[in-house]
């Protein structure tokens, strides 16, 4: 069984789950209400079986009287009975279905509004299926639960204690016997059971390593034939598809015997209540029909165990996903909102970085100096000024990029949007009033006009159209196909690595920021379209701040102002003409630049 | 089906047993007063045997179901892998990967779902017609009323599955929809935050996540209704049988422990019968599967394109000789009469505008694709590609690099040296046994590049195909790989797919495609002076570098030594 401290996390969990899920606990006293009126149906019939055996037909062996009119009223009752248990039991079921799918529901937006809010130090590439997995599979696992074992708590549970208190009032010392006998089983079937569920989890990830091979065969399928590797793939891929036959026929076996376990029991049951009851006999209150029914009433009362293991082995998934659920949710926004937001400044501002610190927030909390992406910098960026920002990889060029969009903020120091603490900024105005062009800009699998018009949705084709003229590139949009109605595939897949950083150009221009943050791209990009996107981002930059990660020294060179960064400090700052002979770091990136891409 | 076959002939014989002891021990021990100890103990024993007898069919045909279809499901997935490995790559540039594997994980587990419950419906059916005969032996008016509830059962069963999976089916659907747009919305998590979207996505994914619910509420209406009325039907009926059965003791026909072992034979079946039910209405999506699982065994081979390829002779490495190519059912040409002759020990670059057709030649040398006319000759030896998209498959970088090949450490270390991969390799958690693949650990595209290289020199080629390969590394490395292999590899016949002026200059011979044709052929020096729009192209690629302000001159000369006159 589940250890105290586990079990108190576990009732924890749930009880916040309900917080977090309102819609679940509002009328779940009336659905339990309806569910044990439906589960009540179940025990009409041994009832009316026995009451009318044991009452309406009476006899020896020679002469049997049977009373016809009561026989027919305990059935007309019966019926009744039935029928109303009916019409509970599917109230419960569509109450419950309906306010469990409306909580995941609203449980399913409250992650993704969540997880759209995290710090983007928390979004990177190897938890982002972790994160998908909590708003898809970890609520499917509450969806399944809901759908059999939250339905199998309520009427299976209803209907053990339903019938156990038949079973008592007919006679204790029986009941007593079935539901001593029950305790067993339920222990012997959880053993099974988990056993069972140790099995399906290996054949789940013995299945995970099958499609792992059969992924690897296929998409390597030209290096393999290359390379004339066929024999040797296909010998891993057996050895992988046998893997999985083999332990999912060994969850089988074991699961083959879990449900005849309940059988034996039931039968070892029958037979000590029917000695008993013979030996206990009419002189201690018992009657042939009570007898036969509770025969019936015992069956009843141990179907449900085996399907109770099951269930209480799909309740553990069901808590360990909620609780995944709630681990997400209990992750901080970043970067937090203000309290009282303050207005930037109408037109152009200034930018200041003021002694500017930052390290990526590691999980355990003592970050070491290695740690640090950025360190004491301090600039001061005039309004409409084109700066590039330089250095090399891990320099702290892209961190301080995103400091100044406030996509992070800094551990120390403080950054001002025209006099304006940038933490005090409403999210809303400063990303209308600042705008991110990322080095791989991401694209939907939707149309080009569909995905300028992210950057603002009330954006009209005519003024797309406007942008489009602007910054020059009609002739490129007029090539496509479909124009701007050409879809642009899986994150723009069908477009070549430019095209899309024009598409993400045409964003940003919709968007019509006063402020412009450039990461800039490191592929490499065709002839063609390299020409049209530095044509494109000049016209787009022309009277704006734009600040531009480079990696290419001639964005550097082209700029206003080029701040050197390395190891987290701004070392050189000035104009490419000055820095290129100070002979310091921009001359020596620019020297080992320059042989890299001459001919 | 032995198991299946007791199973059956249990359930009947239990209630057999139950009734036998109602009528020889209960009933007389109440009615009468007394009954032998012999009678309860053979009675008990009844019983309990039956009951084990039962669950020891139930384990058995369970074991064995379970044997036979995952065997089955084994050898299907083989089957289907098999399949893909000798399918030649223009049949998987034909397919999507994500099918091809559906196929093989899914679509066989679908096909081989129906086979659990098979026996046990067979046995079931078997049961129903043991059980029908005893109910209709028994007593004909009680029987024929019990047994005529046993197809309505079934049939409101079957008609209730097909009209639920409709709804799960569609919220299936959904959910897949749902998923894909909860990943594309994190990928852009970047760009969402840019443009302040936030609630925006929210909405939008709320809007899709409701299609699930909305296709599950509708089930659980369905499923509310059936549910209890497959309760309900078989309990009225019991019902009806106790009135129907009193009466008949009345006239003397039956007696009281006949009526209760007819009440448990029939609340026997009822469990099972839907079983039936589910597994019948199984039969259309197993059947669907299978039939895909057809399609892709039966589709027939493509030609090997390697079979088609000759030898050359003499200090000629390769030769084509009006090669054309189109892709099936695409109507342009890709390739139009290529002709071309390439010498051994030389290095050669594909150079040309995107889309011009040079990869498909490295894969019509690399004998991926069959030429739609003309022929393709390559020197007789070890040939190699690597491509654009380095491979590595989950196993170590010793095993990546060796693939099928017994390679002892030294020639690994040397191979991956030559594709400066040395350096990072040795500083990885184990050397050369680190993991790599989807499971191991993560290496930039630049390090997957230069290993899948190393795996590609290991094999000392004759000739050497690489597409566009060298340019996920940085400018630095690119020109120490190409130098490497100039100066270690020297009788190996490199052909390259090349963007960067740096490597074309690194090429004895360039070969100039535009739009599916060789229009040049000859040292970089010489078309960029002959061929305009070689020289339009390549002065295109250095745009970038001209438009510096004030270094034209000072560092032209002195950064381009060996290739005077490129402006």
């Amino acid at each position: 069984m589940t250890e105290p401290m586990g079990r108190f996390s576990a009732t924890s969990t749930i009880s916040r789950g309900l917080e977090e899920a309102p819609v679940l606990r509002q009328g779940l006293g009336l659905t339990w209400l309806l569910a044990a009126c439906g589960a009540g149906g179940r025990v009409v019939v041994p009832i009316v079986v026995q009451q009318a055996i044991d009452r309406g037909i009476v006899g020896s062996d020679d002469s049997i009287d049977v009373h016809m009119r009561f026989v027919v009223w305990c059935a007309l009752i019966g019926v009744a009975a039935q029928l109303a248990a009916a019409v509970c039991q599917r109230a419960a079921i569509v109450r419950l279905g309906t306010r469990s799918e409306q909580a995941l529901n609203d449980l399913r937006a409250r992650l993704i509004g969540h997880i759209h809010r995290i710090s983007l130090a928390d979004h990177n590439e190897e938890r982002r299926g972790a994160l998908v997995a909590r708003v898809t599979s970890d609520i499917e696992t509450l969806a399944d639960f809901f759908r059999w074992g939250g339905l199998a708590w309520l009427i299976d549970g209803t209907l053990m204690i339903i019938v156990a208190a038949v079973m008592l009032a007919y006679n204790w010392l029986l009941a007593l016997i079935a539901i001593g006998i029950s305790i067993p089983l339920f222990f012997v079937l959880r053993v099974v059971q988990r056993y069972l569920v140790a099995a399906y989890d290996r054949s789940r990830e013995r299945n995970g390593n099958m499609l792992a091979t059969v992924t690897e065969l296929v998409s390597g399928a030209e290096t393999i034939r290359a390379y004339d590797a066929g024999d040797m793939f296909a010998g891993r891929t057996q050895l992988a598809v046998k893997g999985r036959a083999d332990s999912q026929i060994h969850a089988n076996i074991i699961g083959a015997f879990l449900f005849p376990l309940g059988e034996v029991f039931s039968v070892v049951t029958i037979a000590t209540i029917v000695t008993v009851g013979v030996a206990i006999g009419p002189t201690g209150g018992l009657t042939a029909g009570a007898l036969v029914g509770f025969i019936f009433l015992t069956y009843r009362f141990l179907e449900p165990i085996a399907e109770f293991t099951e269930v209480l082995d799909q309740t553990q998934t069901a808590v360990a996903g909620l609780r995944r659920v709630l681990t997400v949710l209990d992750i901080p926004v970043g970067p937090p909102p203000p309290e009282t937001p303050r207005p930037l400044p109408p037109g152009r501002f200034d930018i200041d970085i003021d002694d500017v610190t930052f390290s990526y927030r590691s999980r355990s909390d003592s970050s070491t100096s290695d740690d640090i992406v950025l360190d004491r910098v301090s600039v001061h960026i005039p309004a409409g000024q084109q700066v590039a920002m330089v250095g090399a990889t891990g320099s702290g060029k892209t961190t301080l990029g995103r400091l100044i969009a406030r996509l992070a903020d800094p551990i120390a120091g403080d950054i001002r949007l025209g006099g304006v603490p940038l933490v005090l900024v409403d999210d809303a105005e400063l990303r209308h009033r600042l705008v991110v062009v990322a080095q791989e800009p991401f694209l939907f699998d939707d149309t080009v006009l569909a995905n300028i018009q992210f950057a603002r949705p009330g954006a009209t084709r005519a003024e797309v159209d406007r942008i489009i003229d602007e910054i020059e590139v009609r002739d490129w949009i007029d090539s496509l196909p479909d124009g701007l109605d050409t879809r642009v595939g899986e994150r723009g897949d069908s477009l070549s690595a430019g095209e899309r950083q024009l598409v993400a150009l045409l964003r940003a221009g919709v968007a019509d920021p006063d402020v412009l943050v450039l990461d800039e791209a490191t592929s490499s990009v065709d002839a063609l379209t390299e020409v049209r996107t530095s044509r494109a981002l000049a016209k787009l930059a022309a009277g704006r701040t734009t600040i531009a990660i480079a990696h290419r020294l001639s964005t550097a060179a082209r700029a206003d102002r080029v701040l050197v960064l390395e190891g987290g400090r701004l070392v050189e700052d000035g104009h490419h003409d000055d820095l290129v002979q100070a002979g310091g770091t921009y001359q020596r990136l620019f020297d080992a630049w320059l042989s890299a891409t001459s001919t | 089906m032995s198991g299946a076959f007791l199973f059956g002939v249990c359930t009947v014989a239990s209630s057999v047993a139950v009734q036998w002891v109602i009528d020889r021990v209960v009933v007389p021990r109440f009615e009468v007063g007394d009954v032998a100890t012999s009678t309860i103990v053979a009675g008990c024993a009844l019983i309990i045997g039956i009951g084990i007898l039962r669950a020891t069919g139930v384990v058995i045909r369970r074991s064995f179901a379970g044997m036979t279809q995952w065997r089955i499901a084994e050898s299907l997935t083989n089957e289907v892998t098999e399949r893909y490995i000798e399918q030649p790559a223009s049949w998987h540039r034909r397919q999507s990967e994500g099918q091809l594997v559906a196929r093989a994980g899914v679509d066989v587990d679908t096909t081989v779902g129906v086979m659990a419950p098979i026996p046990f419906a067979l046995g079931t059916i078997l049961m129903v017609v043991v059980a029908a005969i005893w109910l209709i032996a028994t007593d004909v008016v009680m029987g024929v009323a019990a047994v005529a509830v046993f197809p309505v059962l079934m049939v409101a069963n079957v008609m209730y599955q097909h009209r639920v999976d409709r709804h799960f089916d569609d919220a299936q659907q959904a959910l897949g929809t749902f998923a894909g747009a909860v990943h594309e919305s994190f990928e852009a998590v970047q760009l969402v935050k840019a443009y302040g979207a936030g609630q925006r996505e929210t909405e939008r994914l709320s809007h899709l996540a409701g299609v699930i619910r909305d296709a599950r509420v509708r089930a659980v209406h369905l499923r509310g209704t059936f549910e209890s009325l497959l309760e309900m039907i078989p309990s009225l009926t019991n019902i009806g049988l106790v009135v129907l059965g009193a009466s008949r003791v009345q006239s003397g026909n039956v007696t009281i422990g006949e009526l209760s072992g007819f009440i448990y034979m029939f609340t026997l079946l009822v469990f099972p019968l839907r079983l039936v039910g589910y597994a019948l209405s199984e039969l259309p999506h197993s059947y669907a599967g299978y039939a895909r699982l057809r399609e892709t065994l039966d589709d027939p081979f493509d030609p090997d394109p390697v079979a088609a390829i000759g030898t050359t002779t003499g200090d000629v490495a390769v030769r084509v000789a009006h090669v054309s190519f189109a892709h099936t059912g695409e109507p342009g040409p890709v390739v139009i009469d290529a002709s071309v002759e390439i010498l051994t020990g030389s290095v050669t670059a594909f150079v040309g505008p995107t889309g011009s057709g040079k990869s498909t030649l490295i894969d019509l040398l690399a004998g991926l694709l069959k030429p739609t006319a003309g022929s393709i000759d390559l020197v007789d030896g070890q040939r190699t590609v690597v491509f654009q998209e380095a491979f590595l498959f989950g196993g170590s970088v010793r095993d990546n690099v060796r693939v099928s090949e017994h390679l002892d450490d030294a020639q690994v270390w040397e191979a991956l040296r030559l594709a400066c991969a040395a350096d990072f390799v040795s500083e990885l958690p184990d050397a050369l046994d680190t993991l790599v693949g989807e499971r191991g650990v993560t290496l930039s595209g630049g390090q997957r590049q230069r290993i899948a290289l190393a795996r590609a020199l290991a094999r000392r080629p004759d000739l050497l195909l690489l597409d566009d390969t060298t340019s996920a590394l940085d400018p630095a490395t690119e020109l120490a790989v190409l130098a490497n292999l100039r100066s270690s590899l020297t009788k190996t016949t490199v052909v390259m797919v090349a963007s960067r002026p740096s490597t074309i200059a690194l090429a004895d011979d360039v070969l100039f495609v535009e739009q599916g044709r060789i229009v040049a052929h000859g040292p970089h020096e010489q078309l960029m002076s002959e061929v305009d729009a070689y020289r339009h192209l390549v002065e295109a690629f250095e745009t970038d570098r001209s438009r510096l302000p004030g270094t034209g001159d000072e560092f032209g000369s002195a950064t381009r030594p060996n290739l005077g006159g490129v402006s």
